[in-house]
This record gives structure tokens, C-alpha cells and sequence, in this order.
């Protein structure tokens, strides 16, 4: 019992996802998924696709949850979302389900079990924790992983500058299910995704967030950058913020001033390749990539007019005694 | 009371007087109408229970892993495909010691593909960790999927009740449904002392490395081994209920002082009673019918077996390459007495080729023959000169 | 370890914490407390960054203790002080500095419309006694604060009223004076013996204070006008600038010329040229060999008043040479009538060292009938004669000790220039006092004296993603028509306009308590407290699972967390 075991007991929020996992230094997935469970409080059950998420958190005999947390396999965790939520119906509980899978377990592999749950309308946020590659067993690319970045499956060479094809976009399959609530967020603005979590958690039926999740170890940065590097992911325009309702945009995170996406790219490897010297494709797969950013912007018409409290830059500006919005 | 009904339509009788509280399945032939039944049933009023009609049998699987998990009582059924589809979370729902019925009409395993019924599809899963109970006919079948919820419930193991598709599932016959009373004091409301629950919050489902991995695995293995008790025991406070027991780990059916021991599992079983009380034999055999194919009640049958001189062991499936899946089993396990029988391995009715009173003629002549396989309805003159 | 739990391998909640992740961390975070540069610009030593912090939580009386904690006359100094503070603000190289001396100054307000009285940290009386000489802020500052370490101490001025050049020489305009009575008058009454009229050297004798007090702060300031002249010639009429300010204060006379030129570059010259102007002499020229305030003016050449002064001075109509001295006086008889003016910079000299070079070429002519030198002060050495050997000023170190003379300290515009020390402000004359204070406290109990050292937080060290762009508030000033001499010129910020102010303020080098490192770590290695932690923040870092990834230090908008490698 140190003094600290004793300040823990006494912290002011809850904290679904306690400390002594062993997520690797910085992981925003592992933050993530601590700041999913701090906005959605005690009374939930979780289902967790396998992963690095279900891999550093539960090391038998230990457990990093403070919730009850139930995994299976790798594809299925909207399914077994499904079965707790229509069994906590049968027994007349009201507990909230929250599924969740990192994008291999979402975008790919679990697809169609989500794409179940969504249909059979199950009272289940199902959250994905997009770090956009199979990190959990060694960084392989997914239908994730962003055009033009370095995996272990999708490696530069003389041939190829990286991922072929482009990131695959959940989010318009999803709004194609016509659910209440999907949402886009971010682990660099914590305020903005707890209160897309806290708005899901309030929806009696099918709801999704995706939740961008830097991995500095499948991204190539620094642990200390997790932040940083999310922040230019929605800044360049590259990870927009949105909400659907019904399928429709409803608001999107209007980018103050739209961030170069060289900007983002340079600090991390697995774009590495794009900065090669006298390689005339790094400068095209640049600014294809640009264009793809410049395309979000204009497709969710993500250009702010004027300083907005909520745009990109406003919305994780901080005051004396915490952030300065909530 | 007797009534007139078709297999699944008695299966899903059997199954609403259990009340699950969630169903989750896919329709694959033959289960196919157990799940119509049991929709019908809730769409009626008769049958409370949260149906989930999912997308495939692996989210049916996966349905009532999270349902069981969450403490509810859960039920599913497939066949054939369906069931390998399954497969993966199949051996998840064991390894997690949910408990869990599921009803496999058994069915041939393509390619090439056929709907008809062998227990090929069982058999692709016996190293699951479910308990394996074949059925010999339909009253069978509705008593065992009784009993195999209780047995569930008592082990923390999920039960698989096998019964041949088409043959028993598509098939009238009279059976007598147990009253909803009888059944409701036979199996009380579920309670799950592990289910997921914000106010102890545990994790199911957790990562174990090499340094705990065998003990895990044992744990699962004893509680297998110990459950052949509970499947008797069962067996015994249901004839107790009801008035019907089903056989408990396997019955012995006969003349007693045969030499030639007939082991099979299914509704096979069914037509070799017939056919003894009704062919005029000229050699004597016993008919053992296995009912628990997985626990395996090894020691019990090694003392069945003893006397015998000769056993056939009846296939539904096989291994190619190999043989008989269940000759292979029961081989081995006889292997260990000190007058082990000789035991030959015939594997009939594959693909839902039909299984005639004869055959039973044709099994106990097998034990005149040399110890070994072979499918014995094989018809030579359909084979190319190659195969041959 | 038993094997429990092994039906399905589940595991308890929140189970993990037996698995000390802390062993992974090669560096771990500290919080540094750094100090901001505002602070460390300081030249009366106040934490503007501890006392905007209190601003910011809506407690400007604390905060106004905290300021007092360091200077006793806010309500002065936030009018007059040239605020360094704000140069080296960080926030100005986002947008533009905090208006620090507003905050300073309405905070000195606020605490004499509400009759703040100030905390004197509770302590053991001392019986020793300290004599301070003069009344400027110097000795005032020295007073107080041998005051807060509960000396006695007695204070002479040879004036009748306490304030120094405060009173005699600022005008009303830019102080007034009932500020200042009320803000003398408060820290006269802390138990201050004062003893007015009484000039050392005439009344009382340097020996005499070293007989009957156990230490002698001299805060004497520079009284006496620097010699000046042009090759030699003088006019007949000379009258230099301080006197002629003080004059005009004390009995409201002003000569009247129809042109006047003004030879200096501070604030004797400024504020005469401004006064002289304001009363209708047509035609003012300041001359100064500095430049005037710009972005191209490099820091060591410009004009030395604040800013503002200077704008309000063209603003008046008062006409600037910078770069420019008389080269010489163009008399008829002995009365002017111009000056030839020369342009020249200060340019570093061979040995490295800048000196003024004058172009020949650039001659120029004024036309004036007045002409006053307002080039400075020196110590006047009645009475301090032994001290100075003859110098202009007294040769102390930055805790106002003098070499050889244990028990006489000196401060404010009497001591000689200290590198890092610039004086010759009001402020500076705070900061000599408080760390003369320290000093004195320091020889009379037999030990060092200590001070701040902490070195200053850059801007490159702030997370500057977390703070909005925001504009400084504008000051009302009194219109052009309007200004006479007495109404003060610049207004202060309302109560509303303080707090926007304060809330600008970046925190630099110290928690705002924003709980990002609570909220982004990972881990859950950051704990907040409700009681604040041992080092004053609400934060503590768990080093058994922090892993060391550097996070939080990145994103703590203020940095105030920093990774030190771990030893081996
Ligand atoms: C016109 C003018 C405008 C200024 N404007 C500003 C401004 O805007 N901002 C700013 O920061 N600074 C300004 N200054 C400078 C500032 O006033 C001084 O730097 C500051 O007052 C120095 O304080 P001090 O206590 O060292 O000396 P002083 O203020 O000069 O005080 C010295 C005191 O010692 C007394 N004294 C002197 N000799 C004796 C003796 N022998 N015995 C007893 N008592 C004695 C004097 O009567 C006086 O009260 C200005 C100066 C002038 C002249
Ligand atoms: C059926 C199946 N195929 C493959 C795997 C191996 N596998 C486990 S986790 C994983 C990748 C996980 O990637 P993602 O879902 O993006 O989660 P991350 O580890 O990146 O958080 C893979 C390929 C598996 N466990 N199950
Ligand atoms: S590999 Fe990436 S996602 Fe996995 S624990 Fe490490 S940082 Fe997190
Ligand atoms: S921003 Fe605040 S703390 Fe930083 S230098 Fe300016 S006033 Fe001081
Ligand atoms: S963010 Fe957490 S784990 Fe990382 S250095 Fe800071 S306290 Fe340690
Ligand atoms: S991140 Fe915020 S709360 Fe944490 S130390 Fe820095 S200023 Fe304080
Ligand atoms: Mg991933």
C-alpha cells in the first residue's frame, strides 16, 4: 500500500481501464479505450474483438477492466455484443453493451457481425479503435490503413510506394445501415469524444464511433507524440470529425486552418518513404494524398468561417481548472 | 401426453419448455424447422425468449456465447456447414465453460456438398470441449435436450444433442411431451455465478500464456471427464421426473451372453432394435447404443465389453485417411483391457444413403471378417476402374 | 502464484495493478516549476504568473497578496513601470503580451477601494534595528520588507513626505497622487518608525546610524544633476530638467520660451518635454542620442521610457531627434537663440564595446531660446562621502552590499550599475529593497543571501495547441483636448476586462491545473488529488505503471512536466 494506492482509491472519475496493462509506452489505443470507458461509466458491459486492445489488457490472471468485459475471437465481438444486449433484455436489465474491436476487427474480419448488429438494431455502441493496421500481430496492413502507407504486408519497394488502395470509408457503410447515431472522433480531442460517447450512451439502439488511435509503434513516432500526431490527422483534413444521424450528417469539426498533410506525414515512418530523395513517386503519393485530404474537406465541407470554439483548433483549448469547453 | 409430431416440431416443444431466454440461430437443412418451430412458437405467445435472427451461424454461435456469458439461458441450433461455420466459436464457448444448449442435425459435410445425414458434422467438432449426446429416436431427442440444459448448468460445459437430420428431424413419430410443470421443477430458473455483471465486474475471455495454459486446459479436461457422472445422474432424476431415462453414457441391448458386441450412435440404433426383434437371426449379438460420445466413457465400456470376442463399430463419418472416427476411439480405449474384443470398423449411411434393416445382418457378419475398415454400403460398380 | 479462477480463465476487476509497469520507464516525468519569464523579468521580483493564476480562479485578493508578497506599491508601479515583464512575455510572441501592469494596477486599485491591508507572514519578532535612509521606493520597499521578517526599522527622509521621486518628480498625469498617498500610507502604517526632515550628512550622521542600528539601508536615490555642458559653454539661464520638474510640482511655476530644446533620453526629459508642452510652449524638441521605440530599435538604443509615454508624446506635439546631440549651443550674448544638432549611433568600437559616433555632414539647426539638459542624476555626497570615493554612484553587488563596509546596504538609483541588474526605475528601486531585505536578514542571522534562480521557461516549451488566439484589452486614454495637468492620462481596465485579461495568461512553467496530463496518460499514471500534492499541484505521477512515454510532458500546455532520464 503506497500513497498513491490510497490517492487512486479517491480518483474523481471513473476509470473503466485501470493501470498495469501492458499497452506499449504512448499507446493512444489503450487511451482510448480509457477515455470510452471513463464517459460511459460503471453500469456497462463490454465485448472486445481480439486485438492488442484485449491482448495488453488481460493477461491472466490479471485484468485491467473495472468493468465487466467479455472477449471471443477475433471477428465477433458485435455478435457477442448481441447476445449480452439480448440477454440483458430477457432479464430485464438495463446495462449498456459497448462492443468494441480495433479496425481489423471492425473494417475487415468483424464486418459482418457488425453489419448484423447494426441491422438487427441491438441496443450496442460499438466503438472502434482505428489505428488503421493489424498491430497486434505485427502491423499488417487493413482496408484501414491509410493509401500509401508502409506495413509489414504492404511494404515500399521498387514496385509499390506502400498501401495500394485507399482507406476503406466505414463510415458511409455504416450510415448506409440508417442507425441513430455514428460519429468519428479522436483520441487528441478527449472532450469532443467523450461527449460523442455520453451522446451514444443515451441512444436506445445501434450506435458507432470511430475512434482514431495513433500506434507509435505501427506509425513510426514517438510515444510522446500520440497526441500531436492525432491532432494533425484531423487538422491536415485527413481524419475527419463527424456525426451522422440517421446517415445524414448532422455536424462535422470545422478545421480552422487545414494543416499541410507533409505535416502530418513526416512524423511518423510508415510514410517515410514519401520523403525519399529523387524518388519522383514520394512527391505524387504526397499529394495524392493531399488531394484525399482536400477531397474530405470539401466532401464534408469541413472549411470553418472563422474562429469557431469548436473547430480544430478550438475545441482542446484548455482554461485554468480544466479544458475550457465540455 | 402422446402426440403425433414432426422431429423438430417436438424440439422445438422440447426447447420452449426450458424457457430459454435467448435463441440465436441461422437456417441451414435439416435444422432448418426447428428454427421455423421455434419462431413460430414465439410469434404465437407460447415461447418468451429473445430470438435473435442473425446474419450467419457464426454470429448465431456467437449470439449465445454473449447471451450465456450475460447469464442467460441460450439455445441454437445448425447442421453440417453451419456447424463449421461455428467452429471457432465453438471451441470459444467451451473454453469459456459457458454452458449452452445446441442442437446438431447432423448432416454430411460438402464438398461435395449434400444435405443428407451422417455425423460428419459432429464428429469435425469433438475436440471442441462440448459434450456430445447422440439420440436414437425422437422421444430420445426431446428428453436429452431436457436434460443436456441441467447438465449444462451443473458442468459449466455446453451441450451438443446430435440427432440425425432428416431421419429423426423431418420424421412423425408419437411422442410423449413432458408436461411444462415436470420440466420447470426438473430445471429451475439458470443462475450463472459468472455472468457479466457491472457489480462484480470480471473479464471473461482473458489472455493466458504458456505459464498457465496446461492447467487451464486440465481444469476443462477434469471437468469433461467428471461430467460422464453427471450425464447418469441426470439421466436418473429425469426418470425420475418423467418416467423415461434416455441411457445414460450408452445402453447394452441383447441376447447378454453374445460374444459379438454392434456399437453404434443415432438413429441407426433405432433400426438395429428393429431389426433384432424383427429379423430372424442366425447369430447372436448384442447392440451397444452410445449416447455420450463426448465425455467418452471409456472405463464403463471397457466393462460392457467384457466377454466379447468381436465388436463392430458402426461409423457415421470418417476420417480419410484414417477410418472411422468412433472405431478409432472405441479401438483404443479396448486396447487397454487385459481380453480386449477384436474390433472392426465399418462406416454406412454416408451422405444420407439409406441405412435398411438389413444392415444389421450385414454389421454382425462384419465380425467374421479380418479387424479393420471399410464402408460396408459401398457399391463397387459405381466406382471408376481407378478407385477401385 | 495458485491457480484460481480457472473455469474459463476469467479474471477480477481492476486485477492488473499487481503488474508494475513502472519497471519499463528509462525516463520519468517530474513537474519543474520552472519560472516564467515574466517573473524572471521582473525587476521588483513579483510572480506574475502565480498572482494571474489567482486572477484566473476569480481571487483577485489573493492574488493581489500574492504581487504584494514582492512589491508593496502595485497601484504605483502598474502606472509607471516600464513593464519588462511584458517584453518578455511569451504570450506576445503568439499575439501580444499580457497587459500585465493593468492587472498590476487595478489589482493596486482594488486593494485601496477595499482597504486590503497587507499579510505579514506570522514569525518571531527580531530585536535588531535597522535604519533605512530615504523614502523612495528603495527604502519604502526595503522597509516593508524588513517589516515582513519583523525587524524594526526606522525610516529617514530628509523631505517631509515619504515617495521620492514619486512625489517630487512624476507628474500627477502619470501618478496620482492621491494613489499614491493612499499606498504610502498603508505601508507607512505597518509599524514603520518614520522619521521626515531628517537628512543623513545634516541631521544625522553616518556613524551615528551605524552606532544605534544594527544594519543601515541607503536608499538615497541620485539627487544631484550630472555636470553638462557644450564644449564648454553653458547659457547663462541653465536650468536642467529634474529641477525644473520638481519646481513645477512644488509651486506650479514653468518658464514659458517660445521654443525649448530638451537634451536627454529618459524620463526627466520626456515627461518635461510632455508638461512644457501641455502648458503651451509652441515648440518642444527632445534630442536624444537614442533611437525611438520600433521593431528596428534594438533594445540597448532606445529611448528609456515606456512606449506609451513616447506616443503620447508625439500624440501631444512634442517633436523627437533621435540619434542625434547638441554639437553646439549658437548663443547670442550669453542668452541661446539655437543648437546645432548632429546625427550619431552607438556603435561597438574596437575593444568590442559601443560608444556614440557622431557623422560629420549631418549638422543641423534648431532654432530655439531654451535649452535644458536633462541627461541624468548622480548621488549627491553630503554625508556618504566615505562610502563613494568620489564616485557617481555606490559600488554595490545586486544584494546592495558594499565591499568592505559590513552592515550598509544600498539600493535604487544610488547604486551602481550590476550586470543583470539594470536600476534606475521604480521598480528596480522594489527589487534592490526586497533583496537588500534578504540581505540584511541574511548578514544579521549569519548566513547567505539567497534568491530566485531559477531560469526562465521559453516559449518553445509551451504546447501552444491548447491555447485560443486572443486579443489584448485596449486602455482608455484621456482625448488629446482633455489632458491638463493634473487628470490622470491612461484609465485602468474594468473588473470584467482584468479577468479576460488574466485568463490569457499561458501559465508558463507552472500547472493550470487544465488536467491534460490526468487525461491523456495512458497509463492512469497521473493522479489528481483534491487535497494539492506536496509540490502545490493537484497532480502525482504514479511511477509504479508510469512507463515513461513522455506524453503528458508533451502535452502540458504550460510546461511545467519534464522527463529526466532515469539512473541506470
Ligand atoms: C521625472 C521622472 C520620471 C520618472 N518616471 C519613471 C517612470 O515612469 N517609471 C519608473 O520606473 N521610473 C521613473 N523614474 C525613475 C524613478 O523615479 C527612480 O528610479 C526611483 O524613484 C528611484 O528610487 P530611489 O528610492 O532609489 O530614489 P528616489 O526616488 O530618488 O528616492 C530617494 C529618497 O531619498 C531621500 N534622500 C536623498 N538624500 C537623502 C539624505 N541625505 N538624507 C535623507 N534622505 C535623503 C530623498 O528625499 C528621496 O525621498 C522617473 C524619474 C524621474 C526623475
Ligand atoms: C480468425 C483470426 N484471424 C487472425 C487472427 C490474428 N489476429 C489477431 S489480432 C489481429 C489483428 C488485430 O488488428 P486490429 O483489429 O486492427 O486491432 P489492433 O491490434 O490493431 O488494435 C489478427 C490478424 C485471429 N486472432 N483470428
Ligand atoms: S502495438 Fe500499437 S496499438 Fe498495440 S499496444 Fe502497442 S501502441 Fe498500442
Ligand atoms: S503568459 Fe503569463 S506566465 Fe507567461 S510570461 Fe506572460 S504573463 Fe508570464
Ligand atoms: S503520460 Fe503517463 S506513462 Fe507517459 S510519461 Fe506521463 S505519466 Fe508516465
Ligand atoms: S498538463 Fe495541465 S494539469 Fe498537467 S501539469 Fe500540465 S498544466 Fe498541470
Ligand atoms: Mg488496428
Amino acid at each position: 500500500m503506497t500513497e498513491t494506492t490510497d490517492l487512486r482509491a479517491k480518483q474523481p472519475r471513473f476509470r473503466g481501464l485501470e493501470a498495469g496493462h501492458r499497452a506499449c509506452q504512448g499507446c493512444g489505443e489503450a487511451l482510448a479505450a480509457r477515455l470510452v470507458t471513463e464517459a460511459a461509466g460503471p453500469d456497462v458491459i463490454l465485448t472486445n474483438a481480439t486485438g492488442c486492445l484485449e491482448v495488453f489488457s488481460t493477461a491472466w490472471p490479471q485484468s485491467a477492466w473495472r468493468v465487466p468485459w467479455l472477449h471471443s475471437l477475433f471477428e465477433n465481438s458485435a455478435a457477442i455484443a448481441s447476445g449480452v444486449e439480448a440477454a440483458l433484455k430477457a432479464q430485464g436489465r438495463r446495462t449498456k453493451v459497448i462492443a468494441q474491436g480495433g479496425d481489423g476487427g471492425t473494417f475487415d474480419i468483424g464486418f459482418q457481425a457488425l453489419s448484423g448488429m447494426l441491422e438487427r438494431m441491438h441496443n450496442v455502441l460499438y466503438v472502434c479503435y482505428d489505428n488503421e493496421a493489424y498491430m497486434n500481430t505485427g502491423i499488417q496492413r487493413s482496408s484501414s490503413t491509410p493509401h500509401a502507407a508502409m506495413t509489414t504486408t504492404s511494404p515500399p519497394g521498387k514496385a509499390r510506394m506502400g498501401k495500394r488502395h485507399m482507406k476503406k470509408d466505414l463510415l458511409s457503410i455504416i450510415a448506409a445501415h440508417h442507425i441513430p447515431y455514428a460519429a468519428s472522433a479522436s483520441v487528441a480531442y478527449p472532450q469532443d469524444l467523450r461527449r460523442k460517447v455520453r451522446r451514444a450512451m443515451e441512444i436506445d439502439g445501434p450506435t458507432f464511433l470511430l475512434v482514431h488511435s495513433p500506434c507509435p509503434l505501427g506509425w513510426g513516432h514517438d510515444g510522446t507524440l500520440t497526441i500531436e500526431v492525432a491532432r494533425l490527422a484531423v487538422q491536415t483534413g485527413l481524419f475527419p470529425l463527424v456525426e451522422l444521424e440517421r446517415g445524414e450528417v448532422a455536424s462535422v469539426m470545422p478545421l480552422r486552418r487545414p494543416v499541410p498533410v507533409a505535416e502530418y506525414l513526416q512524423r511518423q515512418t510508415r510514410f517515410r518513404h514519401l520523403f525519399a530523395d529523387g524518388d519522383h513517386r514520394a512527391r505524387e503519393e504526397r499529394e495524392h494524398l493531399q488531394a484525399l485530404a482536400d477531397y474530405n474537406i470539401e466532401r464534408y465541407g469541413l472549411m470553418g468561417d472563422g474562429d469557431d470554439p469548436f473547430d480544430s483548433e478550438g475545441a482542446d483549448t484548455i482554461r485554468r481548472g480544466g479544458p475550457a469547453r465540455t | 401426453m402422446l402426440e403425433a409430431l414432426e422431429g423438430s416440431q417436438a424440439i422445438a416443444r422440447a426447447v420452449a419448455l426450458c424457457r430459454p431466454q435467448v435463441v440465436a440461430a441461422y437456417p441451414i437443412t435439416p435444422q432448418t424447422h426447428i428454427v421455423e418451430n421455434i419462431s413460430k412458437l414465439v410469434a404465437d405467445g407460447r415461447l418468451d425468449t429473445q430470438l435473435v435472427s442473425v446474419e450467419s451461424e457464426f454470429s448465431a454461435a456467437s449470439v449465445v456465447l454473449g447471451a450465456a456469458a450475460a447469464g442467460s439461458r441460450a439455445y441454437t441450433a445448425s447442421s453440417s456447414q453451419g456447424i463449421l461455420l461455428m467452429a471457432e466459436v465453438l471451441y470459444n464457448i467451451a473454453g469459456l465453460r459457458l454452458p449452452m444448449v445446441l442442437t446438431c442435425a447432423n448432416r454430411a459435410l460438402g464438398a461435395p456438398i449434400n444435405i443428407w445425414n451422417d455425423h460428419q458434422d459432429s464428429m469435425a467438432v469433438r475436440d471442441s470441449g462440448w459434450i456430445q449426446l447422440h439420440c436414437a429416436d425422437n422421444q430420445e431427442a426431446v428428453d436429452t435436450t431436457i436434460q443436456a440444459f441441467r447438465i449444462s448448468e451443473a458442468t459449466d460445459l455446453p451441450v451438443m444433442v446430435c440427432m440425425d437430420g432428416f431421419v429423426l428431424t423431418h420424421t412423425l413419430e408419437t411422442i410423449e411431451m413432458p408436461d411444462h410443470k415436470v420440466v420447470d421443477k426438473f430445471l429451475p430458473p439458470f443462475k450463472f455465478a459468472r455472468a457479466l455483471d457491472p457489480r462484480n465486474p470480471i473479464s471473461l475471455g482473458t489472455l493466458v500464456g504458456p505459464e498457465y495454459f496446461s492447467e487451464i486446459r486440465h481444469a476443462q479436461h477434469k471437468a469433461m471427464t467428471d461430467a460422464l457422472e453427471t450425464i447418469v445422474e441426470v439421466d436418473r432424476l429425469w426418470e425420475k421426473a418423467s418416467g423415461r431415462a434416455c441411457g445414460g453414457l450408452f445402453t447394452v441391448e441383447g441376447p447378454a451372453d453374445a460374444k459379438v458386441g454392434v456399437l453404434a450412435m443415432g438413429s441407426v440404433v433405432s433400426t438395429f432394435r428393429e431389426a433384432m426383434a424383427e429379423l430372424p437371426s442366425r447369430k447372436k449379438a448384442k447392440l451397444i447404443n452410445l449416447r455420450a460420445f463426448r465425455p467418452f466413457p471409456a472405463a464403463a465400456l471397457m466393462a460392457a465389453c467384457e466377454g466379447l470376442t468381436d465388436i463392430v463399430v458402426v461409423d457415421r463419418a470418417l476420417s480419410p485417411g484414417w477410418g472411422g472416427i468412433l472405431g478409432g476411439e472405441v479401438k483404443a480405449v479396448l486396447a487397454d483391457m487385459k481380453k480386449p474384443p477384436r474390433v472392426h470398423n465399418v462406416a454406412l449411411g454416408l451422405g444420407g444413403r439409406d441405412v435398411p434393416l438389413e444392415a444389421w445382418t450385414a454389421v454382425v457378419a462384419e465380425a467374421k471378417e479380418p479387424a479393420g475398415f471399410r464402408i460396408l454400403d459401398l457399391e463397387p460398380a459405381k466406382l471408376e476402374p481407378s478407385d477401385l | 502464484m495458485p491457480v484460481t479462477m480457472t473455469k474459463g480463465a476469467f479474471a477480477k476487476a481492476g486485477t492488473s495493478l499487481a503488474f508494475k509497469t513502472g519497471t519499463w520507464r528509462s525516463a520519468r516525468p517530474v513537474h519543474v516549476h520552472a519560472a516564467a519569464p515574466c517573473h524572471r523579468a521582473c525587476p521588483a521580483g513579483e510572480d506574475q504568473q502565480a498572482w494571474l493564476a489567482r486572477m484566473q480562479e476569480g481571487r483577485p485578493r489573493e492574488a493581489w497578496e500574492s504581487l504584494v508578497a514582492a512589491n508593496p506599491l502595485p497601484a504605483v508601479t502598474g502606472r509607471v513601470c516600464p513593464h519588462p515583464c511584458e517584453s518578455a512575455c511569451n504570450r506576445g510572441k503568439l499575439d501580444a503580451p499580457i497587459a500585465i501592469h493593468a492587472l498590476e494596477r487595478w489589482l493596486g486599485d482594488e486593494a485601496i477601494r477595499n482597504g486590503w491591508t497587507y499579510p505579514i507572514p506570522t514569525g518571531q519578532p527580531r530585536k535588531e534595528r535597522v535604519a533605512v535612509v530615504g523614502a523612495g521606493p528603495a527604502g519604502l520597499s526595503a522597509a516593508y520588507h524588513l517589516v515582513r521578517r519583523h525587524y524594526n526599522v526606522v525610516l529617514f527622509d530628509s523631505m517631509p513626505e515619504a515617495g521620492g521621486l514619486l512625489r517630487s518628480a512624476i507628474p500627477p498625469t502619470r501618478l496620482p497622487r492621491d494613489v499614491l498617498d493612499k499606498e504610502l500610507s498603508r505601508l507607512l502604517a505597518l509599524g514603520i518608525e518614520f522619521r521626515p526632515r531628517t537628512a543623513l550628512g545634516r541631521d544625522v550622521s553616518l556613524d551615528e546610524l551605524r552606532n544605534e542600528f544594527d544594519a543601515v539601508f541607503l536608499g538615497v536615490g541620485a539627487g544631484k544633476s550630472r555636470h553638462w555642458d557644450v564644449d564648454g559653454a553653458v547659457p547663462a539661464d541653465l536650468h536642467e530638467g529634474l529641477h525644473l520638474l520638481k519646481e513645477w510640482l512644488q509651486v506650479g511655476a514653468l518658464p514659458m520660451p517660445k521654443a525649448v530644446a530638451i537634451h536627454g533620453g529618459g524620463n526627466t526629459a520626456v515627461d518635461l518635454a510632455r508638461v512644457m508642452k501641455r502648458a503651451g510652449v509652441p515648440e518642444v524638441h527632445l534630442i536624444t542620442a537614442s533611437g525611438l521605440p520600433g521593431p528596428d530599435t534594438e533594445p540597448d538604443d532606445v529611448l528609456n521610457v515606456v512606449p506609451r509615454e513616447f506616443e503620447q508624446a508625439v500624440e501631444e506635439g512634442v517633436k523627437f531627434y533621435p540619434h542625434r546631440t547638441i554639437n553646439r549651443l549658437i548663443m547670442r550674448g550669453s542668452k541661446v537663440v539655437g543648437v546645432e544638432m548632429v546625427r550619431l549611433k552607438k556603435l561597438p568600437g574596437a575593444n568590442g564595446r559601443k560608444t556614440r559616433v557622431a557623422f560629420e555632414g549631418t549638422e543641423t539647426v534648431l532654432h530655439v531660446d531654451m535649452v535644458v539638459p536633462a541627461i541624468g542624476e548622480v548621488v549627491d555626497p553630503a554625508g556618504v562621502e566615505a562610502l563613494l570615493h568620489g564616485k557617481d554612484y555606490f559600488p554595490a553587488d545586486r544584494f546592495g552590499r558594499l565591499d568592505g563596509q559590513a552592515g550598509i546596504f544600498v539600493g535604487g538609483d544610488a547604486r551602481a550599475w550590476v550586470k543583470g541588474y539594470p536600476n534606475g526605475t521604480v521598480t528596480a528601486a522594489v527589487g534592490d529593497g526586497r533583496r537588500a531585505a534578504e540581505a540584511i536578514d541574511a548578514f544579521l542571522s549569519g548566513r547567505a543571501p539567497v534568491e530566485e534562480e531559477r531560469p526562465p521557461i521559453p516559449y518553445e516549451a509551451l504546447n501552444l495547441a491548447y491555447y485560443e488566439p486572443s486579443t489584448r484589452i485596449e486602455l482608455p486614454t484621456l482625448a488629446l483636448e482633455r489632458r491638463n495637468d493634473s487628470d490622470e492620462i491612461e484609465g485602468g481596465p474594468t473588473a470584467a476586462q482584468a479577468a479576460a485579461e488574466a485568463d490569457r495568461c499561458f501559465s508558463c512553467g507552472n500547472c493550470l491545473a487544465c488536467d491534460n496530463c490526468w487525461t491523456l496518460c495512458p497509463d492512469n499514471a497521473v493522479i489528481k488529488t483534491v487535497e494539492t500534492a506536496s509540490d502545490g499541484s493537484h497532480y502525482v505521477f504514479d511511477l509504479e505503471y508510469c512507463k515513461g512515454c513522455g506524453l503528458c510532458a508533451h502535452e502540458c500546455p504550460c510546461g511545467f512536466i519534464a522527463m529526466e532520464a532515469e539512473a541506470e
